[in-house]
């Protein structure tokens, strides 16, 4: 009853937005050019629509910001000129614009730069897909209906003169018969009207049915555990749905890997959030998935699946797993290496606890450069601070620089590592998971989609052709054979090829020069509970971390 | 004393129609609607063709506001007058409606347009929101919108006949009166033909004149029309006039809009153009226009459902003999430019699609199918045309 509860609870849930669940903006910190920024987009939920962008830049010396919408399967060439982002009135640096998503799949918003230092420009993939089915709201709904009982009752009133009074001559009295004709085409007029009445809104239903039918519709999967071997495997199957639109571009065939993995799957158990597993399944098919699991406390589990395609379009699959108690067999012969992947992770914290507004955590509150945040201490005895907001509080809808301050044990800036390609992973859960979020320092998008429309971009011009793509199976195996030959590597060569295109402008920021800093652009969807975990990697070890924020609307 | 009697009857009859014998403004307000409604409209399907990106005050979207504006607000003004100021003379021409009001039934149907063209606009933001931005011309809130405006049009047509038929009834019809009616009835009837072409353009393209649905759907709304216009009209050309103010409106917004230039702002753009690409040439409806108009001037006392099938079968087979040829004329290079206009092409589509200048099997019908198609055409074609000799007398009678 309590696995049905718990499944229906996060099926009302699973409203889902590409590559994560429940923020539907995306963002990017980088470089165009010589300029640093970052961009906020927030896509819209009904395509065709307008996406509202919004560019931060500190370089005081910028000119103009150039916004164009660039499609996968058209190319640059089938790219309109680019609008404008306009200057915000009193806030310097921030320029703020829309660009028209006019089909769906796989989008780019392209950001050109001008100013005193030259010219730049950076790529951020947009996902276009219809999300949301609205409905009327009830003011409209009565002024409309208002309007349409208006429009029927003149109607069968002129149908009624039409029939009788106006074929009257002028100074001529209206007669009986006139009056009887009168009320006969107004009664004509009634049967018609109701007619086409009914006929229209047969229409707009066949429409609504219609939109319903091309919606963007996330993908299900099933996920089981089992015992192998000594070991507990988890399947994950993605249901193979045909897809009424995007059949190529959501493709299954066609995932290619980001940060070098064909899947990334996150495990958090729902409620207490205080389990957390970064994995990365194998493929066995372009449908099934599996990996190892370590022995983790038992319970209901988030699933969360991220992938991307080779048109550059990510998404998260995600669904629900209850894992058992573990045979004590298991837990005494487990140890970390039997993990599937070298870069497979997982932690055990404490749980978010509802209800309260106390944090309790490891570690003690501190101020770091004159900021107040919270400490923790990591596995390796290092210790990492998460900034406050400067207002005290996180605010719903507001664009924060997630600011992670890393020590040593000795208090000396930390030295990190890449992780998957990364000086740090940030993974954002709310409390009643419906929000959830795979973050970068470098924003919320997909690197993989980024890196794809890049090259499409650069390497090609013009439309697509689909016959020319890559038998799938053809496809499947170049990519496993990429994804074996990386993992084959020696982790600081693997580190060294996945790093590969990627700056890292948070390591080292003038404004913090006793800590290294890790930073992850993100504005919060809405208010609650939240958990943040952490990611990086420090002396070839991975270490996880974890803090709470309240977010106030 | 009786050389006495005629003038005294005259001037009575004068007096009684004083108002009547300066046709009032407000009937060239309607008509001027209908026509800034034909021009924002086919502007604004030239606009979505070529540059895609359109606002709630574009200027095509504008043309359409003012023709619903004006002709709602004279109409309404002229209600709200005739029923609490009106003159003795005004208030018998009218109609008396719930209770209070009274009015033409002219300015009733454009009241009824201009309200239900306010009705479309939230209707249509809530569905662009709702189901997404403007991708089609035929959407229900769009539809709404279409109704208002043909409804106004529809209102400018019995405005002018109405005059007309005041006139005619009181014998102070003359020349001039009629010249200057039979040009505002030919403006009017004129536009309202366009408009339905325009609605039915989907089934009506080059593409498509080699398809029996091509000759279906003229036979439903193109005799229903063009009979009626003949046989209601001010003049002996009501379908003839009505059809050339079709051709000469089409053509010239063919060879006006490409003369300025346009760039598409959404993408995808597979066809990178520079100039506003024009609606349709003009179909050669004026051939079978006249054929109706000889019908009516010769045999418009026959039996109407013989008359019927006589229209019907008329129109189909001129209109076939001319517009199947000329759909091979339009595929041809000789009609890439900018006279016909044939070269106009959206900007989301691929400029080299193989059937761009070409009839694919698909687009073809013949064998029995053909024939099968052309009956069905003809006898819709029947029964519109009764349906609009019948609707004619209504229109001839029509008073107020």
């Amino acid at each position: 009853m309590k696995k049905l509860l718990f499944n229906v609870l996060l099926l009302g849930l699973t409203v889902l937005i590409q590559s994560h669940i429940g923020s539907p903006g995306v963002t990017l910190e980088g470089e165009a050019g010589p300029y640093a920024l970052t961009v906020v987009v927030n896509s819209p939920d009904v395509i065709p629509g307008t996406a509202s962008v919004d560019v931060y830049i500190t370089d005081n010396t910028v000119q103009e910001v150039k916004l164009s919408c660039l499609y996968w399967f058209a190319g640059a060439e089938g790219t309109p000129r680019a609008d404008m982002a306009l200057p915000v009135p009193g806030e310097i640096g921030h320029f703020s614009g829309e660009i028209w998503l006019m089909s769906p799949g796989s989008a780019s918003l392209k950001i050109e730069v001008t100013g005193e230092r030259g010219n730049g420009e950076i790529l951020l993939p947009v996902m276009a897909v219809s999300t949301a089915q609205k409905t009327m709201e009830a003011s409209l709904g009565w002024t409309l209906a208002g309007l349409g009982l208006f429009l029927v009752i003149l109607m069968i009133t002129i149908i009624g003169l039409s029939s009788g009074d106006s074929l009257v001559k002028p100074g001529q009295v209206t007669s009986a018969k006139t009056k009887r004709k009168r009320w006969v085409g107004a009664t004509v007029g009634f049967v018609l009207l109701s007619l086409i009445l009914w006929g229209g809104n047969a229409w707009w239903n066949s429409w609504a049915n219609d939109y319903q039918r091309y919606m963007y519709k996330p993908f299900t999967a099933t996920s089981s555990v089992r015992v192998e071997d000594q070991k507990q495997v988890l399947k994950f199957e993605v249901d193979s749905v045909k897809l009424n639109q995007l059949y190529l571009t959501r493709s299954l065939n066609y995932l290619i890997p980001d940060h070098g993995k064909i899947m990334h799957m996150f495990l958090v158990r729902a409620g207490e959030l205080d389990v957390f597993a970064h994995l990365h399944p194998q493929r066995l098919d372009s449908a099934h998935f599996e990996t190892i699991i370590p022995p983790l406390p038992p319970g209901d589990y988030h699933v969360f699946t991220d992938v991307s395609r080779l048109s550059g379009f990510s998404e998260t699959i995600a669904d629900t797993v209850t894992i058992p108690e573990p045979d004590p067999n298991l837990t005494d012969n487990w140890n970390d290496s039997l993990l599937m992947d070298t870069d497979d992770t997982y932690y055990i914290t404490d749980p978010v606890i509802s209800g309260s507004t106390e944090v309790l955590m490891p570690g003690g509150d501190i101020v770091v450069c004159g900021s107040p945040g919270q400490r923790i201490m990591l596995a390796d005895s290092s210790f990492v601070t998460l900034e406050q907001a400067e207002e005290g509080e996180f605010k719903v809808g507001q664009l924060y620089h997630l600011t992670l301050a890393v020590q040593d044990e000795t208090g000396e800036p930390a030295t990190l590592a890449p992780y998957l390609g990364m000086m740090g992973h940030a993974v954002v859960f709310k409390e009643d998971g419906s929000v959830y979020i795979h973050l970068h320092p470098v924003g919320s998008y997909s690197m993989a989609s980024q890196e794809t429309m890049q090259a499409r971009l650069t390497q090609e011009s013009g439309r697509i052709d689909w016959n020319k793509l890559p038998k799938p199976s053809v496809f499947r195996d170049s990519i496993d054979q990429t994804i074996a030959a990386l993992n084959s590597l020696p982790a600081q060569k693997r580190d060294s090829a996945l790093l590969v295109g990627m700056n890292h402008p948070s390591l080292d920021d003038p404004d913090h020069p006793d800590h290294s800093i890790v930073r992850f652009p993100y504005t919060f969807p809405t208010e609650g509970k939240y958990r943040i975990y952490v990611q990086m990697k420090r002396n070839g070890r991975i270490l996880n971390g974890a803090f709470d924020v309240e977010v106030e609307s | 004393m009786e050389t006495l009697a005629p003038p005294i009857a005259s001037t009575a009859r004068v007096v009684s129609v004083s108002k009547q014998t300066s046709i009032p403004v407000y009937l060239y307000a309607t008509v001027l609607a209908s026509i800034s409604i034909m021009v924002g409209l086919v502007w604004d399907i030239s606009w979505h063709t070529s540059i895609g990106r359109d606002g709630l005050l574009s200027p095509p979207h504008l043309a359409i506001y003012f023709g619903g504006v004006l002709a709602g607000i004279f109409s309404g003004i002229r209600v709200l007058k005739i029923s609490f100021f009106g003159t003795q003379e005004e208030q018998q021409e009218s109609i008396k409606f719930w209770g209070v009001f009274r009015g033409s039934l002219g300015a009733l149907f454009c009241i009824w347009g201009a309200f239900a063209m306010l009705t479309s606009a939230p209707f249509d933001d809530w569905w662009h929101n709702t189901y997404g931005l403007d991708v089609t011309i035929l959407s229900p809130p769009h539809t709404v919108l279409l109704l208002g405006m043909i409804t106004i049009q529809f209102g400018a047509i019995v405005t002018v006949l109405s005059v007309k038929n005041r006139m005619v009834s009181q014998g102070v019809y003359d020349d001039q009166y009629k010249k200057i009616l039979g040009i505002c009835f030919a403006l009017a009837s004129g536009f309202v033909l366009t408009m339905l072409f325009t609605i039915a353009s989907e089934y009506l393209g080059r593409h498509d004149m080699h398809k029996t649905t091509f000759y279906i759907v003229s036979s439903l709304i193109f005799p229903l029309l063009l009979v009626a216009f003949s046989r209601a009209a001010p003049g002996k050309w009501g379908a003839s006039s009505a059809a050339l103010v079709y051709t000469l409106f089409l053509a010239l917004m063919v060879w006006i809009l490409p003369l300025f230039s346009a760039e598409p702002l959404l993408g995808p753009v597979l066809n990178p153009i520079t100039n506003f690409q024009a609606f349709e040439f003009p179909l050669l409806l004026l051939i079978p226009a006249v054929g109706i108009d000889l019908i009516t001037q010769k045999y418009s006392e026959k039996n109407s459902w013989l008359l019927s099938l006589v229209y019907a079968g008329v129109f189909l087979l001129v209109f076939i003999t001319v517009q199947w040829p000329f759909g091979d004329f339009l595929m041809s290079e000789s009609a890439r430019n900018w006279f016909f206009g044939t070269e106009s092409w959206y900007f989301g589509s691929s400029p080299d699609w193989e059937y761009r200048y070409a009839y694919a099997d698909w687009m073809v019908s013949n064998g029995t199918d053909l024939l099968k198609g052309l009956a069905i055409a003809l006898l819709i074609g029947f029964i519109s045309s009764r349906v609009s000799i019948r609707w004619s007398q209504w229109m001839q009678n029509v008073m107020r």
